[in-house]
């Protein structure tokens, strides 16, 4: 089957997450013809409200995103998993989620936009470890706070709390106002130990901005934020949609057609939810379909001329996949009631381990102190301490408001062995295999989760903790990254520091999976800004072509 | 958001033609005292000439604002005192002429979208008070806007004097407006500057303002600027001098009513500046005003309703993320209203977001200003607070709904909260979309 019209655009987009949906509206709004191919359906969020309130496990921030079978997205972090099939020996440390359709993951984040540190991206000049990116902090610096600004970014004075990344201009939005839990632990943390608290960069209005209301803290930003206070991918795709851009939902791209010397793409080629195969040609293509699914990509591509997969003459699509490794815990304060679950989920950060010369030796991490609703832990442990009646009201009470909840962000490591590949086994219904993963964690993350646990004990100490529960092991922080590594040398990287594939000259990669370490700080703003260089690299070459 | 074209009302214009030609006059040589001219500026504010002479994102005053009529979009005029784009060439007797009289510096008549049947109260000292502070302290912009060109008949402005004559006109005011006593004060304020009835008060067959149903409510682009006379069952009988006082200074009184679009811009830009005293006087005088009972309401619009009570326990099944099914009224408001305005219509404790019940907007029999504020949402920032609602219209960010769901969530909020279901229909709501 194969439809009888032909889209065409100037730049032909996979994926309308942040990184694709943002490319589509600069380049929109620079008159440049745009088509963003998107696997999953368009969405709304009032039905992603309707279903978080129906939802039993409210915690688990996948459960209101039911996938479409076209476009299957992993259902939850649970290994054996229907859909994402990791494997080796930290196989439970990699189940990833992430959202197939219309906007992207952003759907359920939390809003956290860090900018990476300058160190971030020299890991291995400077430490030894890892590669270097090939490109510099200051090179991103402009797109970083272009993306604060399209996204509307909230975050402290510089002057007042350098989160030490350097900036030319102040957040866009002022920062959060602390919540009484999180007051509760800077006062902790200053007075009793030489670590800070500081406010985390969040994409989140906190005056209304772009035409959205400032954040109530209705402390469910994961999995929806119910008003739209905290930027999500959607809003990019509207505004790309207002400029000219056009979105095709439902299109899951299977192939990328090259000419006969192989430099160039000619084509993608995607299914209709029947099967329908269709063709749409471009001068530029942009694949920024999410780390995992753009590596799937690349691979199911694979034809003669590419046996490996497009792109990949130098192996290394699919491999080096990181992720911020996280080390979790909730305990019981022994001290005064925090009461968390107020404000939004995540605003709190320890940063005082993102940096340092031991970074020679083990991996960086920051420590969340999350601001989450501990009703439902608290009511557990009552019941599993067998209060009933009123007691066990004024148990789930006072548990409730006395739970401190810590989790890390722990930085994996570029390891060519950490590679994702399509599954032998399973195929989706459009015969299209799923991804596989095999996973064994870095020395170096190990090391960092062993420092991390270290401190997580100190604070428990701290607070006359009781009732530790850790989460067994390692778990994924959905930040994966690295399956199209950047770098100088074509030979061990899949990008060059333009984010332009090394294979085809007209072939760019917006996405996580370019990323060549992965610092501590979450990805989105990154990804954002990565993108918005494309962009700006894609302006100049149409403009003066 | 402020649009980029206001529709006043059917067929008041403004005048549209530039002043290009007009032989360039140097301005009144003496510089009048900073007295005057810091009064001037006051009063300025008190008739909120900016809301019209200012378009958005444009320089103060340099006119630009489309104004949109069955005729053809008119634009408002630069004001400023430049001398070949504004009225830097207006002698202080032109400026007189077409603030109080509608006439321009040519000898043509304006186009009464113009309040001059209003400002034609004004007394001679706030007209040269006015004159002082346009030509001394507001910059001169050189920018003219785009000419309005109107269909036959109402291109013709001679047309207008005839008009002029049947309208009915203020007596301009004798003596020192600021020593007025305080109702009079108050009169002066909401007739010959604020213009309250330019709005408030319905209009005859000739477009003039009924002076039997004075502040009596009428239509205003898609809103419904409300009855305010002392009536105890239609108007604002049940609200005493300071709420009315606090509403004109920050646009909200909870348990009353809160401004949203033509309002609050005339809450920005005007009321929210007035001295504390111009307030209570414009209050006192309002709240004498004659009642107006309309046969449709028989009780104050903010006393209906009250908070509802229904735990969620919802154990639903979930829906596949490409089921976008239009929802119907309390699914509507669950899922878009409920977040902030609460399960239960009480809106946020510290009222940011106000209540549904005892509120004048979803207690009036009218659901007109509750159909603009569901698709246009509220923007309105006074001093350091920004009272944001989202609008949910096609443009919408955070939800777009259709005018069906539109329709059944207003149905569903005047019924839970309000006078009653006015039962809309889609195809009503599709006539409140902005062209």
């Amino acid at each position: 089957m194969s439809s009888e019209q032909t889209l065409s655009a100037d730049v032909v987009i996979v994926g309308s997450g942040v990184a694709g949906s943002s490319i589509a509206n600069e380049l929109a709004r620079a008159g440049i013809s745009v088509i963003v191919l998107e696997a999953g359906p368009r969405v709304d969020r009032q039905h992603f409200v309707e279903n978080f309130r129906n939802l039993e496990n409210k915690p688990s921030y996948q459960g209101p995103f039911p996938a479409v079978p076209w476009a299957r997205h992993p259902p939850n972090q649970m290994t054996p998993n229907e859909y994402l099939h990791t494997t080796g020996p930290d196989a439970e440390a990699y189940q990833q989620v992430y959202l197939r359709m219309m906007g992207g993951t952003t759907w359920h984040w939390a809003g956290c936009a860090w900018r990476y540190l300058p160190s971030d991206f020299e890991l291995r000049s400077r430490y030894g470890q890892g590669r270097d990116w090939a490109l510099k902090y200051d090179d991103l610096e402009p797109f970083y706070y272009q993306a604060e600004v399209m996204m509307g970014v909230c975050g402290p004075d510089p002057a007042k709390e350098d989160l030490g990344s350097p900036r030319k201009q102040p957040y866009p939005m002022d920062a959060l106002p602390i919540s009484y839990a999180a007051q509760q632990f800077r006062k902790l943390i200053s007075e009793k130990t030489p670590l800070r608290v500081v406010h985390e960069p969040q994409a989140r209005n906190t005056r209304p901005y772009d035409n959205r209301p400032t954040c109530e803290g209705h402390n469910n930003c994961m999995p929806i934020c119910p008003i739209g206070a905290m930027y999500n991918g959607s809003y990019s795709v509207y505004h790309a949609e207002a400029a000219g851009a056009q979105f095709v939902p439902n299109a899951v791209v299977y192939k990328i057609e090259r000419d006969d010397a192989n430099k160039r793409v000619t084509a993608v080629h995607y299914f209709d939810p029947d099967k329908g195969s269709h063709r749409v040609t471009g001068k530029y293509f942009v694949i920024a379909a999410h780390c995992i699914e753009t590596a799937k990509l690349l691979l199911v591509s694979a034809d003669d001329k590419s046996p490996d997969g497009v792109a990949n003459s130098s192996g290394h699509v699919g491999r080096n996949m990181m992720d911020h490794t996280g080390v979790q815990v909730t305990f019981i304060s022994g001290d005064e009631a925090l009461w968390p679950g107020r404000g939004p989920l995540e605003t709190n950060v320890i940063d005082n381990f993102r940096d340092g010369d031991w970074r020679s030796e083990r991996g960086a991490y920051l420590v969340h102190m999350v601001d989450d609703n501990q009703v439902d832990l608290a009511t557990s442990l009552a019941i599993s301490k067998g209060y009933v009646g009123k007691e066990l009201e004024e148990q789930i009470r006072y548990l409730a408001s006395h739970t401190v909840r810590l989790f890390s962000h722990n930085e994996g490591l570029a390891d060519p062995e950490n590679r994702l590949t399509l599954s032998k086994t399973y195929k989706d219904i459009l015969g299209i295999p799923h991804p596989e993963v095999y996973y064994k964690l870095p020395e170096y993350t190990v090391k960092s989760c062993d420092h991390t646990r270290g401190l997580f004990k100190d604070l428990i100490g701290l607070m006359h903790g009781r009732d530790e529960q850790w989460t067994p092991g390692y778990f994924p922080q959905d930040h994966p990254a690295g399956s199209t590594i950047m770098g100088v040398d074509p030979k061990d990287s899949v990008v060059d520091g333009e984010c332009r594939t090394h294979d085809h000259e007209n072939l760019f990669i917006a996405s996580s999976s370019v990323f060549s370490s992965v610092g501590t700080g979450n990805i989105t703003l990154t990804v954002a800004a990565l993108a918005l260089r494309v962009a700006d690299t894609l302006k100049k070459e149409l403009t003066h072509a | 958001m402020p649009d980029t074209v206001r529709k006043v009302f059917v067929s008041l214009l403004v005048a549209g033609t530039v002043l290009a030609g007009v032989p360039s006059r140097s301005k009144a040589a003496d510089t009048p005292d900073a007295a005057l001219i810091e009064r001037g500026g006051y009063l300025a504010t008190a008739a909120d000439c900016v809301a019209c002479h200012t378009k958005p994102g444009g320089k103060p005053f340099a006119g630009g604002l489309k104004i949109a009529t069955p005729m053809g979009d008119i634009v408002s005029t630069n004001i400023t005192p430049d001398p070949e784009h504004g009225i830097g060439a207006y002698t202080e007797e032109d400026f007189e002429k077409s603030v109080r009289h509608g006439i321009r510096k040519d000898g043509s008549y304006l186009y009464p979208a113009m309040p001059y049947v209003s400002y034609s109260g004004l007394t001679d000292g706030d007209v040269k008070a006015l004159y002082a502070w346009f030509m001394h302290a507001v910059k001169p912009v050189a920018e003219t806007p785009p000419q309005t060109s109107l269909s036959f008949p109402a291109s013709v402005r001679t047309a207008m004097a005839g008009w002029n004559m049947l309208a009915n006109h203020n007596q301009a005011e004798t003596g020192d407006s600021a020593s007025f006593d305080k109702m009079r004060r108050g009169r002066y304020l909401a007739n010959a500057l604020e213009h309250c009835g330019t709005c408030h008060t319905p209009r005859n067959f000739i477009l003039s303002e009924k002076q039997d149903q004075y502040l009596g409510g009428g239509p205003l682009d898609g809103w419904y600027a409300p009855n305010i006379t002392s009536s105890k069952t239609s108007g604002i009988g049940d609200w005493s001098e300071d709420d009315l006082v606090r509403y004109l200074q920050t646009g909200a009184v909870s348990g009353r009513s809160q401004a949203a679009g033509p309002m609050a811009e005339a809450v920005e830009h005007s009321t929210s500046h007035l001295t504390d005293a111009d307030l209570h006087a414009i209050a006192a005088y309002i709240l004498q005003v004659s009642p107006y009972d309309e046969d449709t309401a028989h009780k104050p619009r903010d006393s209906f309703g009250e908070a509802t009570v229904q735990p969620d326990i919802r154990r639903g099944d979930l829906t596949r993320i490409d089921d976008v099914t239009a929802f119907k009224g309390g699914a509507v408001y669950g899922a878009n209203c409920a977040a902030c305005h609460g399960d239960d219509g009480a809106g946020a404790r510290n009222k940011y977001v106000p209540s549904l019940f005892a509120n004048s907007v979803v207690g009036a029999s009218r659901p007109d200003n509750l159909i603009m504020t569901v698709l246009y949402g509220v923007h309105r920032t006074v001093g350091k607070t920004e009272a944001f609602m989202p609008g949910f219209d096609g443009g919408s960010d955070v939800q777009r709904l259709s005018d069906g769901e539109v329709a059944d969530v207003v149905n569903y909020v005047m019924a839970q909260y309000g006078s009653g279901n006015p039962h809309v229909t889609a195809d009503q709501v599709k006539t409140f979309h902005k062209k």
